[in-house]
């Protein structure tokens, strides 16, 4: 008590909890489809190439796709089968047989001795792992630990401050021991003193859970609650939250000292180094509108559709299918079915993907803004969003330049909040991407 | 792209007819207290009001081919606001032609909710009082609508003389006014409302009466006077904290200017009222007050 508890400033409370209770106490469930659809482009960078061709028969964790360009990361087989199409876009592989966990592995149960390795061989076996970050952005992980800057704080992100989601804090929970092993490399890989894992104050009960997984190892790695509040987990929120500086802008969370990583992201790096396994399975979020929400760790390429299914189809037809989070995710179709989603879509779980929504389906019309200041109150990167959005709707480039546009991380609070409906994300997130492609075109010209 | 599928996909159940309707709701009680302190004048001119300033808007919108808009209630705040802000005496016609200013000249022509440089309402009431002085200044004595009144609170105090009411008259409406600032009690009933939901910036108001309460004790007037009687607490709780001026953070500081500009002119000025016109000019100075602001972005040095 009086110690002042962390926090960023803006954020919203979009929910009361009730839309993380649906999977509260659901356990991972394993669901291994018989035909994965490994999409070619993971993440941030440019699609890779697939190297097999029908016909071919692939292990499981067996290079599928490469790419030359240093931000896409390799991308492996997630099942042994057999190759069914292979094009620029997709592999679709049958499946013969995929481990989904190694419940031999000594790293899933026991605190493991990473003394061995060194801070080089660790980001070697990530970016063999083809380990990109797992929350949503897809930036190639081993390109993160390469840093020259000084690492003070490995930030482990398990805010999950994302409504409705909850794979998260379940891998925290029944994968603890691995995701601890993962931090632990992470802390290394980075090259820093300290790890700090750090979670909305929502999951208490995980914190206490890894705290006892802990004790008795003199580790480097602490646990912090946060306040719970959207977007507690966006990488720049999280270090002003727990570490009290901003990272300036323009720089690298780097510039301050910190790397930030996912929890998952981290236990796939314990399956790489100490399981030898690459990144071909997540945990992701089936949950909303549909019979039977719930966790599944699935390998990547694993139907949507078919995951829909397997939660009992969706509950309502009139709907929208969110991918990702109900605040950042993209909406992938409407007033769909399982079966649907899988003709209509056609999407697979990547490497990326935290969640699969369904929610009731909602439209309200935009209306005249009423200058209420709700969106600039909520606004975490401290914009003036209604103006940005008013000169972006004259084309008025220069002046959202001068509004700082540019620093809009997108999170969605400004639309949540208006009173008017207005699509303030989306005219703020363009006029962001127009002002700075206007200044690279500066910058090139001289 | 279809805006249905934009991000994010969660919205608030706040809405701006939500807020308006609030609004609406909170002008409940004062406007049961004019009917029940000048008659069934008091709610003919309230209801003539509201449809004039619906019928507007509406006609207004539907000839320039742009979407009706009429359902935000953003109208029926207008139209109650004109109607608190008039003598019981004012004939019909006088209050139509007010509605119809405030809709089109002030709200409409600038592009209507949101876009407008003055409140309505406000502009509304000083046209008519610029155009028609004399149909407005004749006030009756509450409850004995047959009585003119001689002089207002305001008025008598700007004379020298005494108040001519008690305090606790000028606290529960019983003294002569327009339709809907005599009651400070009633007024304040709704205003609690609106506090309890967050629709209203309370500081600005706050701030506004603070000054005012200081300001007249320096003049060595009786604060509590000015207070509850005129249109402070009307306008101080109501049109001072239109959402479009005054409810962004920082903004309390337009209640302190307001209210020393409402001592200025009742103290210093000619005429006994000034807090229609102190709300105006500090409509103008928000905008100078938007620009003044530094806010901090994440991640950037102050002060650039």
């Amino acid at each position: 008590m009086g110690k002042e508890q962390p926090k960023f400033f803006g954020g919203i409370h979009p929910t009361d909890g009730w839309d993380k209770a649906l999977t509260a106490d659901k356990k991972i469930i394993s669901y291994v489809p018989e035909s994965v659809r490994i999409c070619m482009k993971q993440g941030l960078g440019p699609a890779c190439t697939c190297v097999v061709k029908p016909g071919d028969r692939v292990e499981q964790g067996q290079i599928i796709g490469e790419s030359a360009h240093f931000m896409s990361a390799a991308i492996h087989s997630s099942v042994t089968g057999t190759v069914v199409a292979a094009d620029d876009q997709f592999c679709e592989i049958k499946t013969e047989a995929c481990n989904l966990v190694d419940e031999a592995a000594t790293y899933y149960k026991e605190w493991a001795d990473v003394s061995a390795f060194t801070r080089d061989t660790v980001i070697e076996q990530l970016e063999k792992g083809g380990l990109v970050g797992m929350g949503g952005a897809g930036f190639p992980t081993h390109l993160k630990y390469e840093t020259k800057d000084q690492i003070t704080h490995v930030l482990i992100n398990a805010a999950e401050c994302e409504p409705f989601l909850s794979c998260d804090e379940h891998v925290m929970l029944e994968q603890g021991m691995a995701v601890l092993n993962g931090v632990q490399l992470l802390k290394k890989a980075a090259g820093a003193e300290q790890a700090v894992i750090c979670m909305e104050d929502n999951k208490a009960h995980c914190k206490e859970y890894l705290e006892f997984l802990l004790k008795g190892h003199e580790t480097g790695i602490s646990i912090v609650l946060l306040p719970t509040r959207y977007p507690q987990g966006g990488e720049k929120q999280l270090i002003a939250a727990t570490m009290g500086v901003e990272i300036p802008t323009g720089k690298l969370p780097s510039s301050v000292g910190a790397i930030v990583s996912n929890i998952q992201t981290a236990k796939a790096a314990a399956d790489m180094v100490l399981g030898n396994r690459p990144l071909i399975s997540r945990c992701i979020t089936i949950t909303g509108d549909v019979q039977e929400p719930g966790n599944y760790l699935v390998p990547l390429g694993t139907d949507i559709g078919e995951l829909v299914r397997a939660a009992g189809d969706v509950k309502n037809p009139k709907n929208k299918v969110i991918l990702g989070g109900p605040m950042t995710g993209r909406c992938i179709g409407e007033d769909l079915t399982a079966e649907q989603i899988t003709k209509v879509t056609g999407e697979s779980v990547s490497k990326v993907s935290g969640g699969l929504v369904v929610l009731a389906g909602t439209h309200t019309a935009e209306s005249g803004c009423i200058r209420c200041g709700s969106c600039e109150d909520a606004c975490p990167a401290g914009l003036t969003p209604f103006k940005i959005d008013a000169a972006m709707r004259k084309e008025n480039i220069s002046l959202c330049q001068t509004l700082n546009a540019t620093e809009c991380i997108g999170c969605g609070c400004c639309s949540y909040v208006c009173p008017s409906k207005r699509e303030l994300t989306h005219t703020i997130v363009t006029a962001r991407d127009t002002v700075r492609m206007k200044l690279r075109e500066e910058a090139t010209r001289g | 792209m279809d805006r249905e599928l934009y991000n994010p996909h969660l919205r608030t159940k706040k809405t701006t007819a939500g807020i308006m309707g609030d609004v609406c709701l909170a002008l409940v009680p004062a406007g049961i207290g004019a009917v029940v302190f000048f008659g069934i004048q008091a709610l003919l001119l309230i209801t003539v009001s509201v449809c004039t300033c619906i019928l507007a808007e509406a006609l207004w919108q539907i000839l320039h081919h742009k979407t009706v808009t009429i359902r935000d209630y953003s109208a029926i705040v207008t139209g109650i606001l004109i109607a608190f802000n008039v003598s019981s005496t004012t004939p019909i016609w006088v209050i139509i032609l007010a509605d119809i200013f405030a809709i089109i000249v002030v709200k409409q022509i600038f592009g209507g909710i949101g876009s407008n440089v003055f409140n309505p309402a406000l502009v509304g009431r000083l046209f008519i009082m610029l155009v028609y002085p004399a149909k407005m200044m004749s006030y009756v004595m509450p409850m004995d609508v047959d009585t003119v009144a001689g002089a207002t609170v305001l008025s008598n105090i700007k004379h020298g003389g005494e108040a001519g009411f008690s305090l606790m008259d000028a606290f529960l409406g019983k003294i002569p006014g327009a339709l809907g600032e005599t009651s400070a009690l009633l007024l304040l009933i709704g205003f609690a409302y609106l506090v309890i939901k967050k629709e209203v910036n309370v500081m600005v108001s706050l701030s506004f009466f603070a000054t005012v309460l200081l300001l007249t004790v320096i003049a060595g007037q009786d604060p509590l006077y000015h207070l509850f009687s005129g249109g402070l607490i009307l306008g101080g709780c109501f049109m001072l904290t239109d959402y479009n001026f005054a409810s962004r953070k920082g903004n309390w500081i337009l209640g302190v200017l307001a209210g020393a500009i409402v001592v200025v002119m009742r103290v210093l000025g000619s005429f006994p009222e000034g807090v229609c016109y102190a709300i105006l000019i500090v409509n103008c100075m928000s905008v100078l007050l938007e620009q003044l602001k530094q806010k901090h972005i994440y991640g950037m040095e102050e002060g650039r």
